[in-house]
């Protein structure tokens, strides 16, 4: 049902998971477009904060 | 005993020396009663901004388990060791069996015959001179016809 792909457990590591929960410029978006649950909205932002500090994700487009 | 995730990023100009490096570092967890359960290499990485003026980095993952106090000795420790750009321990309840999405990533990379194509073509562009007969514009002199004031 969902557009997205959502996994069982939530991994800073899967990329390709977070990214379709930022956008172009890097902001994560919000529960209200995402439209999962509040829960898994939690979850992902967490998981995306993450990933940022790791390098693995931007935290915007004007990097340099 | 807490369970832990440890991903480190390594200076890319080391990565030569990233044998080396993991001996001295599961050394280093040996002595602070950690116990490996599982180390994933995953290589170079093109960072999403730069770190210290890096723009690549050696990912390394482990998976620990060890003291909560011992961690934070191995942190200091950490902390003064100029070859790790950034670390970061997070407690997990359970390991994950599985390979992570980026150890199997970069497996997957590597498996793939990479395309250095080498550009041969590099004759400069010779400008193509037109030999157009310049035909001289006849510029019809436009005459500003001024009011003239009867």
């Amino acid at each position: 049902m969902s557009k997205y792909e959502l996994p069982i457990r939530f991994d800073h590591k899967d990329i390709d998971v977070l990214k379709q929960f930022i956008t172009e410029t890097g902001k994560i978006i919000p529960a209200r477009v995402t439209g999962i649950s509040a829960a898994n909205q939690r979850k992902i932002t967490k998981s995306i904060k993450i990933a940022r500090f790791l390098a693995l994700l931007p935290y915007t487009d004007m990097h340099q | 005993m807490k369970k832990y995730e440890a991903v480190i990023i390594l200076n890319p100009n080391l990565s030569s020396k990233v044998s080396e490096f993991k001996k001295d570092f599961e050394k280093l967890l040996s002595d602070n009663s950690f116990s490996i359960a599982k180390i994933e290499d995953v290589g170079r990485r093109q960072l999403a901004y730069s770190i210290n003026n890096h723009n690549k980095g050696h990912y390394i993952l482990f998976n620990l388990e060890g003291n909560p106090s011992k961690l934070i000795e191995l942190e200091t420790k950490i902390k003064y060791n100029e070859s790790i750009i950034r670390h970061l321990f997070i407690v997990v309840k359970e390991h994950q069996g599985k390979d992570s999405s980026l150890f199997t990533e970069s497996k997957n990379k590597k498996s793939e015959p990479v395309d250095i194509e080498v550009e041969k073509e590099r004759k400069a562009v010779k400008p193509k001179e037109d030999q157009q007969n310049k035909e001289p514009e006849e510029s019809s002199p436009e005459k500003v016809d001024e009011d003239g004031e009867e």
